[in-house]
């Protein structure tokens, strides 16, 4: 049996054992749901596929991670609790301290520390760079001040990892350094923003004076923004596959739907979601192009950069499709009795909105497209990059 | 077997494009008479063995599968020189390894893959559909043969093939014939065609000799099936060249001082011709994969990239042409000549729609009536 066979059996053996069932309902019930399974998956040596093994991970080659999400998709899992703990995990793992490491990382694996992405600002989206909260030093503290926004799911974190200007705000870039925030700290105030969908996803977050001690700092000061982006290895492109298998799913219940409401008769109903059928096998092929190559030449080529923008568009034309297949049922809200099936596709319809709003807009992932993998010039008017 | 290509694919990938840079001209092919250079046409078989790729090796080709297919008609349609590569190597070798028996194989492949034979396949009449079942074209028996009447249209190289498989109806159903180019009672009439890298042509069969090759009407269908893969793959590497000649020309275009492809609106639409052909290549290849490892899928994934495929070459074509501004809707420059084949492809093995319900129904998704009878042969 090789290696990878023996891998995929052990995985499967923990699963079919501890796999949990159906989340329960209520907002507490759920975070302390998903926090038990995260304790689970640590506990038993299936947490963190991709993290080293000296920081709780499992160190696993990139073949193996793959593996691993297939066969974790498998089932209905809940996700990781909060938002970002595989963009601060890597983090720390490259540049954090020995005390970060040893504070943080196994804990974030095991979900004991729920953290939030406090990155973007109200005059700082697209143009994050032009970041304004700032942290003055003040002996061994640094003082916080200022607003993020657009935080997911802050409301339930721990920690947070904040970028904040400690150089001019002519520099740039070159003037933001990375803080690890205590969220409940003193001056910390964390308020929900209630979305388009009508329900609370997105925070805001205001820093009053906040004292942060300057072990929290990740990195050189004036460092951050280098270390912000920080991933290890290839480990998103490993779970690619289950994008695409997750779209496959969502698009199959749709083709029930129309077939169910008699919707399949139309031919141009039928043609349209014969379109979406041909999407989802692209977007399989994407990813399995994606993982073929960073297998055989170590970098991911050219369709991990544009899966991203092909996938939301696609999500938000497919939602837009189903709202229409509903007919008049189309024009009922969430909460009617008479909705269809509780309202998932016109709650998609209006959340998939985001898809290509939330990190980096489809107009920024055009930009990076066009200049760092077509090679086209810079436009003058942008300051520059790096 | 994996999606994506091996070192040795790549390098065939690389001769080929090497070859086709030096010798493969698309103005000269354009002026010839039948879209047919004969010297371009000898040297790729015997310098390079594009034509007998997918021949087995028994009948002198170096029997490939659909990865070095995919490979070498992406290369074709990035150059648009590959004049009768479609229908010969595309169409006709599938159509005649799925025949049933020995003996049409052993006729014919050798000098396919020499380079001596260009060949076709006519199943195209007048009502313009693709349905391989909607023939009208008779097969009558005579003897130890048959005679075949009737009319077929929009035949690729039709004026030029020496070997022309041609479907007709006998009384038992459909069925495939082969009929020499020069046979008594053939007569060709080129098409005017839109696409002026391709030759089409009228066949006029009037008691024309015959004999039957298979009168399994799957023949016909799974080589199409292999014939859109074959067409999804130049698809897939004419909108790369659109890509690539659009994203040069912004670099180096200057307006208002400064490159043009330093403004958002022309980096942009670049960055969309980039994710329709990428589109175009998954589905390409992924289709590839697809009839050299499950072939049961065959028809699925055919359709599927010429759902994919169709949408996106035009879209990039016409995008190159924007990018060029004025010089783009000129003669002189190439751009049309993609876009042509771009729009005509579309047409050419079934529209995108046509595809659409195909798919529809090859995955079980449509119940209604509209979609019965539609069902193939």
């Amino acid at each position: 049996m090789s290696d990878d066979t023996e891998f995929r059996e052990s995985l499967r053996a923990f699963l079919k054992e501890h796999a949990p069932g159906r989340a329960p309902k209520g907002a507490a019930e759920r975070l302390a749901f998903a926090k038990a399974w995260a304790a689970t998956k640590y506990d038993h040596g299936f947490a963190g596929p991709a993290w080293p093994r000296d920081a709780g991970g499992m160190g696993l080659p990139f073949e193996q991670q793959v593996i691993y999400h297939e066969e974790m998709a498998r089932y209905r899992l809940p996700a990781m609790p909060g938002t970002g703990w595989e963009m601060v995990g890597p983090t720390i793992i490259k540049y954090g301290t020995p005390e970060q490491k040893e504070k943080y990382l196994r804990a974030t694996l095991r979900a004991d520390i729920v953290w939030a992405q406090g990155f973007s600002e109200p005059e700082a989206g697209s143009d994050l760079p032009g970041l304004r909260t700032t942290a003055r030093r003040e002996g061994d503290h640094y003082v916080v001040n200022g607003q993020k926004v657009w935080n997911t799911n802050a409301e339930k974190a721990d920690m947070l990892f904040v970028l904040v200007r400690t150089g001019t705000q002519e520099a740039r870039q070159k003037g933001i350094s990375y803080l690890l925030i205590d969220a409940h700290a003193p001056g910390v105030t964390v308020r929900p923003i209630r979305d388009i969908t009508g329900g609370e996803h997105f925070c805001e977050i205001f820093f009053d004076e906040v004292r942060v001690p300057v072990s929290q700092r990740v990195g050189e000061e004036n460092e951050g923004w280098r270390i912000a982006r920080t991933t290890l290895g290839h480990e998103r492109s490993a779970g690619a596959l289950n994008q695409a298998a997750f779209y496959r799913r969502i698009v199959d219940e749709l083709i029930a739907l129309a077939r169910e409401r008699g919707a399949v008769a139309d031919t141009g109903i039928r043609r349209r979601l014969a379109d979406f059928d041909v999407r989802v096998r692209v977007m399989n092929a994407h990813a399995a192009r994606t993982i073929a190559s960073i297998v055989a030449t170590g970098e991911p080529g050219p369709t991990s950069s544009v899966s991203r923008l092909y996938n939301s568009v696609f999500e938000q034309e497919l939602h837009e499709f189903a709202v229409e297949l509903l007919g008049p049922f189309g024009l009922l809200g969430r909460d009617d009795p008479d909705t269809v099936q509780r309202g998932r596709w016109t709650g998609g319809w209006l959340a998939t909105r985001a898809s290509t709003i939330g990190a980096g807009t489809a107009e920024i992932q055009r930009n990076t497209i066009a200049e760092q993998v077509l090679g086209l010039p810079r436009d003058p008017a942008m300051p520059p990059r790096s | 077997m994996e999606i994506g290509f091996t070192p040795e694919q790549e390098e065939l990938r690389a001769v080929l494009r090497a070859f086709l840079d030096e010798h493969a001209d698309r103005r000269s092919l354009i002026a010839t008479e039948d879209r047919h250079a004969p010297e371009l046409w000898r040297r790729m078989a015997t310098e390079i063995g594009v034509q007998g790729l997918a021949v087995p090796e028994e009948y002198g080709g170096a029997g490939f599968g659909a990865a070095e297919m995919c490979v070498a008609f992406e290369e074709l349609g990035r150059s648009l020189a590959g004049g009768p590569m479609l229908a010969t190597a595309g169409l006709v070798v599938p159509a005649l390894l799925a025949c049933e028996g020995e003996d049409a194989r052993a006729e014919f492949l050798p000098g396919i893959a020499d380079g001596s034979t260009v060949a076709t396949l006519a199943f195209v009449e007048a009502e313009g559909t693709w349905e391989t079942g909607a023939v009208h074209t008779r097969a009558k028996r005579t003897g130890d043969g048959h005679i075949i009447d009737g009319t077929k249209y929009f035949v690729l190289d039709g004026a030029i093939a020496d070997l022309v498989l041609v479907t007709a109806r006998t009384d038992d159903g459909t069925a495939l014939f082969a009929v020499s180019g020069d046979a008594a009672g053939l007569s060709r009439r080129a098409h005017e065609a839109v696409d002026l890298t391709r030759g089409m042509a009228r066949l006029d069969f009037a008691s024309v000799p015959a004999r039957l090759l298979s009168s399994d009407p799957s023949v016909v269908e799974t080589a199409l099936d292999r014939a859109r893969i074959a067409l999804a793959a130049e698809q897939a590497g004419g909108a790369q060249w659109c890509l690539d000649t659009a994203v040069a020309y912004a670099k180096t275009r200057h307006q208002f001082g400064r490159p043009i492809g330093s403004f958002q609106a022309v980096k942009h639409r670049c960055a969309d011709m980039m994710v329709a052909v990428e589109a175009a290549r998954s589905a390409t290849y992924l289709a590839a994969l697809t009839a050299h490892g499950a072939p049961q899928d065959l028809a699925v994934a055919a359709t599927s990239a010429q759902v994919c495929c169709s949408r996106a070459y035009t879209e990039v074509a016409a995008g190159a042409i924007q990018v060029h501004g004025g010089i783009g809707f000129t003669w002189e420059h190439d751009a049309h000549l993609f876009y042509k084949r771009a729009k005509t492809d579309e047409l050419l093995f079934g529209t995108a729609d046509w595809h659409r319900e195909r798919l529809a129904r090859l995955t079980g998704m449509g119940t209604a009536e509209t979609t019965e009878g539609a069902v193939n042969v």
